[in-house]
């Protein structure tokens, strides 16, 4: 990226952030005045250089451009637009829509309707009960229907012309809460080919997607729009959105890196980019990297409480304790009443196993913020853990209404449908987390079992062996498994092919249960065959296993013994 | 002509009045005192008992000439002068001094005017027996106001056979029709005539009620009384109340005629002749300059009801209410309103207030019972809507209001006695009717239902809701395509009227049920999610989501949406049953197709096992096998239902389903039944 463009880059963030701000989008203007912040700092003379050309193209502007009526309006409507704002950030959003309600301009009539759709989710989470009330999943936000009735009169007012895209992001937001993701998606697409520097959007796209195969879909429509591919600013949009794509749905191939590199050559300082490789690595099971790019944000931006939270769990995985302990308190002291502190809290107890106590932060921290995405999942774990089988599976199925691509909420679901006795739902949900994780062999194993369980056995070697075909080395589990299920589809060949494998995982992975009931399995089964020295040489080899086994060995060895020598006899005689 | 006569009004009689100039009595004097002394010789005539008068009416008319002249011709007489004294008091309603004074004055003259003007007193002052008394005998019979002011006494006291017995059992003045009033005021023929309706309607007697009220309009339609009786009360049925209109003569009005026409054109029904309304709103607005009156106003509010635009409606109803805080016929528009839009706050501070205005209006226990009803708390509503009837039997609304209480919670047979009564009170409106209809619906009656159903659409065939009702019909008859039609008619009509989208979210699942049924499945969907996009809270839609994407094989699809079923009621029995049976065929269809799509995925990553090999080799066939249901949807019943009893099983669903969805409409016809008034 040359100097030139830099330097637009900057002007485009500047301005998103100051657009965003006068809308009250305050998550996009963070975003985007961090991401401005963590571009690379130019030296002293570049600067004045950068201030030349910045004041050279004052009236550069990314949006669309405003008609001369459009600009009059907005001129007669800023100081309702001024006083409603003011009413929102007081948190007053019914009197600040209630202030607007006969302008028309788009700028006020987004913030109008932002007000109102803010006003009725309000309204709803409390219609709710607070954190798994009766209420749950009855309430909902009675101000949508007015507010796509609204944005349907807009759209039909303006004609032709280009669309705003603050509002059709609105209408993403709205068409999201009807259950509309298509549709959603559609919007969100259109409003950011129009404007991509809003990350709102971009954030609520990402999050609308269901599976990577759509993702993907989403991404080849922007690779394919012309205007992300002539113009770099664009394209280092699209860049952050494919990074945060393949890093929510598990994707690891080196194109990510390479991406993950070029924007992190030009924002070097944005810690957002540095959270999203810490994910990445995460999610690739390096935890020590992951950790060490965390501790590197917490000393860049001591106090950043965001993501803080999945830091803390990878120090759970990691069972690093006083780091954890210290998390948390550094967290407390910066702000008590922060979801993510509260997520850090509830970890420390649940390590320290306090479930009740880590319940109950999770709750605070599911009070302070509803779609706080992780926090609904550990809880279930929690629960898990205190065999609350019901209130476990109810706040999974929280957690997958906030994020259905959470595949350990859809895998805890599945469990706590096991405990449960019914299989047929845990096959559902276990088949959701498969879906989401196909390169995990537990996610196979857990759908080989229900469906085991359900007496589908060629169903269940089907997904033992699919667990076996994505895992790095053999299992002797699986492989046991398989064997047993052959066993009991009538199929002693191939149970004893997968015996043998089994056994023979001993010199990798040295003697387990399974192998040693692998070795007992074969010496019965050669005995069947009458094949004697084999079953001779099996069972006497047996040295591990319950007392019962190693006696049954035993016996097997005593009377092969005696079959050999029986024969040798005969063969004498 | 005579003055006694039925052509005449009570102005003809009336001290002061008769015969004046139009500078006279049009505006207020310019100074008071002459009044007495302007018009004596008319005075004169005016005074004298129709009998008496005979001869002076015929100078009296003979001598119209300029007033100066005539003014001081004739001097008053002492009884003349007593006579104004008793009237000026009456006016300033100095009672006692007026039974004193016309006491004296009947005693001197012993004429049967002074015996009305008498009794008019002690009928203002309440004293309904002793005006009776006055009148009653043989005297005064002759006198046509006595009679007309006897009867009026006595459906006062309520006797009202009696009171037939003085006014007549049928117009016995019906040979001079024709002749015009000649004083401006209400022909006394056609008030008689109005006395016989209410007297009838108060015997229940509808039918000649209603034929004597048309009588009154017909004769003199002045008679606004009993016009108002006949429009606001629903006795007739548009067509008739059109028809009427066009009889009228408009002329007794004079130069009035237009606008009186006009007028009467907006009391009219808005079922029919919409334009005729509109133009006619127009033309008061235009020529007459009456566009705040409240009248007129009240009339569009009307209109918007009917439509179901609540909300404006609602809006116009608080302008009418700024204006007159306490007018009472806008009221049951107001508070249906309400109730529709769930204004219980708004519903709870105009019941207290009228409470504390008007503790014996039929109107205020009207608006309790609406009030206790939106918090649905139906006991309290009913006592409250029956007391509202009780004070007014009359009173649709109040009787609309205590059936719903009863439909409310499932009581049909309860239910439609209270809905016979009001069909039979108000014959002009498709509601009663229709509800009857819905009730025999609900209990299964289909034939009955029909019934109603067909009579509450030759009133109102655009109704959205009642079209819908008729499709639930012949959605249960089985008659799927004209159950499609209706619902489409009543989608149209919803539209047409610009009516809110909650009222129409039934009438799409209606459609996509029937869709469902005959086995339009993307129809069907799309139905379904304009359902959801409007309310998300019905199981059943859900369900019927559920069983479709099941039906079209996108299994998982149908699992999320049963899961979303079960989350808004964890024990509903049909969607439990679908999600078992999705999860069944989900371990038969979905569960093979994944593991066999994912094996060739990941065959591709690692293949490091012969044995594996062998296996996935094996499984393309089967999975071409597995996928023909996934394509024939028929073929993947036969997953859901193995056997006919299973299938049977889908059956009794759709049916439940339907009712479900026809109790759905009920929660919307509520809103609009009690605007019935």
């Amino acid at each position: 990226m040359d100097f030139e463009q830099q330097v637009e880059l900057r002007l485009a963030l500047a301005e998103s952030a100051k657009v965003l701000q006068e809308l009250n989008l305050y998550h996009g203007s963070k975003w985007s005045s961090e991401a401005l912040n963590g571009l690379v700092k130019p030296s002293n003379e570049k600067t004045v250089v950068i201030f030349q050309q910045l004041k050279r193209r004052q009236n550069t502007s990314f949006l669309a451009e405003l008609t001369p009526q459009e600009e009059f309006l907005e001129f007669l409507e800023q100081d309702k637009v001024l006083v409603a704002n003011s009413y929102f950030n007081f948190k007053e959003l019914d009197r600040c829509s209630y202030v607007l309600k006969d302008c028309v301009s788009s700028k006020a009539l987004f913030i109008k309707l932002y007000a109102m759709y803010l006003s009725g989710e309000k309204k709803k989470d409390d219609a709710a009960g607070g954190v798994l009330g009766q209420q749950g999943g009855k309430a909902q936000n009675l101000k949508l229907t007015q507010i796509l009735k609204e944005l349907e009169n807009y759209k039909a007012s303006i004609g032709n012309k280009v669309e705003d895209p603050f509002l059709l992001y609105l209408y993403g937001l709205v068409a999201i809460k009807m259950n509309d993701n298509t549709l959603a998606q559609e919007l969100f697409y259109r409003s950011l080919t129009i404007y991509p520097f809003n990350w709102a959007c971009w954030s609520e796209l990402i999050a609308s997607l269901t599976s990577f195969s759509e993702g993907s879909s989403i991404l080849h429509k922007f690779t394919k729009n012309s205007k992300f591919v002539e113009n770099p600013l664009y394209g280092v949009m699209l860049k952050f959105f494919k990074v945060t794509i393949n890093q929510e749905f598990f994707q690891q191939f080196s194109e990510l890196y390479d991406d993950l590199n070029y924007l992190l050559e030009i924002f070097p300082h944005f810690s957002f980019l540095k959270i999203q490789k810490a994910l990445i690595s995460y999610n690739a099971l390096d935890y020590s990297t992951a950790e060490s790019i965390f501790d590197d944000v917490l000393v860049s931006d001591p106090l950043r409480l965001d993501d803080m939270d999945t830091y803390s769990n990878i120090l759970y995985v990691m069972e690093k304790k006083p780091k954890l302990a210290f998390l948390a308190q550094f967290a407390a002291q910066i702000d008590n009443f922060r979801p993510e502190t509260c997520c850090i809290v509830a970890n420390y107890y649940s390590l320290k196993f306090d479930h009740q106590k880590a319940i109950m932060y999770y709750k605070r921290a599911l009070a302070l913020n509803k779609n706080c995405l992780s926090a609904w999942t550990l809880m279930g774990h929690e629960f898990v853990e205190l065999k609350n089988s019901h209130a476990a599976i109810e706040s999974y199925r929280m957690a997958v209404d906030t994020n259905n691509k959470d595949f350990r909420a859809w895998y805890g679901l599945g469990q706590a449908y096991e405990v449960l006795d019914m299989h047929l739902y845990s096959l559902y949900y276990y088949q959701r987390a498969c879906a989401l994780k196909p390169l995990d062999k537990r996610m196979w194993q857990a759908v080989g079992n229900c469906c085991e369980k359900l007496g589908e056995y060629e169903d269940s070697i089907k997904a033992y062996k699919k667990g076996l075909s994505v895992s790095a080395e053999m299992d002797p589990v699986i492989l046991f498994k398989l064997a047993k299920l052959y066993q009991a589809i009538k199929d002693t060949s191939n149970a004893a092919v997968f015996m043998k494998l089994c056994l023979d995982e001993e010199i990798n992975e040295g003697v387990t249960n399974e192998t040693a009931k692998a070795r007992l399995w074969l010496a019965k089964h050669s005995m069947e065959s009458h094949s004697w020295q084999q079953a001779y040489t099996y069972a006497s080899e047996m040295t591990h296993g319950t007392s019962h086994e190693i006696e049954e060995a035993r016996g097997i060895a005593r009377e092969a013994r005696a079959k050999i020598n029986g024969r040798m006899n005969e063969s004498i005689l | 002509m005579s003055a006694n006569s039925p052509n005449t009004s009570t102005l003809t009689i009336s001290p002061l009045v008769t015969k004046k100039k139009s500078k006279d009595y049009f505006q207020t004097p310019p100074f008071a005192p002459h009044n007495t002394q302007q018009n004596p010789q008319h005075h004169h005539r005016l005074f004298s008992s129709p009998n008496i008068s005979k001869t002076t009416t015929t100078t009296a008319t003979n001598s119209a000439h300029p007033l100066s002249n005539e003014d001081e011709e004739i001097p008053l007489t002492q009884a003349d002068k007593l006579r104004l004294w008793r009237h000026d008091a009456l006016m300033q309603h100095h009672y006692v001094t007026a039974i004193y004074v016309g006491d004296k004055v009947l005693s001197l003259t012993d004429d049967p005017n002074d015996a009305f003007w008498l009794a008019q007193v002690h009928y203002s002052n309440g004293n309904y027996q002793i005006a009776r008394n006055l009148l009653s005998g043989p005297k005064f019979e002759d006198s046509v106001s006595c009679r007309y002011l006897a009867g009026l006494c006595l459906i006062k006291l309520e006797k009202f056979d009696e009171a037939l017995d003085i006014i007549g059992e049928v117009n016995p003045f019906k040979a001079d029709h024709s002749i015009k009033n000649p004083d401006g005021g209400i022909k006394l023929e056609a008030s008689m005539c109005y006395l016989r309706g209410l007297i009838y309607s108060k015997q229940n007697n509808f039918e000649k009620a209603k034929e004597c009220y048309k009588e009154a309009v017909l004769v003199d339609v002045k008679c606004f009384e009993a016009f108002s009786e006949l429009v606001s009360n629903h006795l007739m049925t548009p067509d008739e109340e059109w028809e009427l209109l066009n009889l009228l003569n408009f002329d007794d009005a004079d130069n009035n005629n237009e606008l009186v026409k006009l007028l009467y054109t907006t009391r009219l029904n808005k079922y029919k002749n919409v334009n005729l309304f509109e133009e006619a709103e127009q033309r008061l607005k235009d020529e007459y300059s009456l566009n705040e009156n409240v009248d007129i106003l009240l009339s569009r509010a009307d209109l918007l009801f009917i439509q179901c635009r609540f909300q404006q409606c609602l809006e116009l109803c608080e302008k009418i209410i700024q204006k007159d805080e306490l007018n009472l016929s806008v009221l049951p528009n107001y508070l249906s309103c309400l109730h529709e839009l769930g204004g219980k706050n708004k519903l709870f501070l105009m019941a207290h207030k009228l409470a504390e205005n008007y503790p014996n209006h039929c109107i205020t226990w009207l608006a309790i019972g609406i009030y206790y009803f939106s918090i649905k708390k139906t006991n309290d509503a009913r006592m409250f809507f029956s007391k509202a009837s009780m004070l007014n039997p009359n009173f649709g609304p109040a009787w609309i209001g205590f059936s719903h209480t009863f439909a409310a919670e499932g009581e049909h047979e309860q239910a439609i006695s209270a809905y016979a009564t009001a069909s039979r009170l108000f014959p002009g409106i498709h509601l009663p009717n229709l509800f009857l209809g819905m009730q025999y619906l609900q209990m299964n009656n289909l034939t009955l239902a029909h019934e109603y159903l067909m009579s509450s659409y030759f009133i109102c065939p655009t109704d959205p809701l009642l079209l819908n009702e008729l499709g639930v019909l012949y959605y249960h008859r089985a008659q799927l395509s004209k159950a499609e039609s209706f619902f489409q008619r009543a989608l149209g009509a919803a539209k047409n009227l610009d009516s809110d989208a909650k009222a129409w979210s039934s009438i799409h699942c209606n459609l996509g049920h029937v869709y469902r049924r005959l086995n339009i499945h993307d129809k069907a969907l799309n139905h379904f999610q304009k359902v959801l996009r409007i309310s998300r809270k019905d199981v059943n839609v859900h369900s019927a989501i559920g069983l479709l994407y099941l039906k079209i094989g996108k299994i998982s699809k149908a699992i999320e949406v049963l899961h979303i079923a079960l989350s808004i009621q964890p024990n509903d029995p049909i969607a439990l049953d679908l999600l078992n049976k999705s999860l069944e065929s989900n371990l038969h269809i979905t569960n093979k197709k994944l593991l066999s799509d994912n094996l060739s995925l990941t065959g591709v990553r690692q293949s490091s096992n012969i044995a594996f090999e062998s296996s996935s080799s094996s499984l393309p066939p089967k999975a071409q096998v597995l996928q023909t249901p996934l394509n024939k949807p028929v073929k993947n019943l036969k997953f859901i239902g193995e056997d006919k009893k299973r299938d049977l099983d889908l059956i009794v669903e759709d049916l439940k389903r339907g009712e479900d969805s026809s109790d759905d409409d009920d929660d919307d016809d509520e809103i609009m039944e009690i605007e019935s008034d």
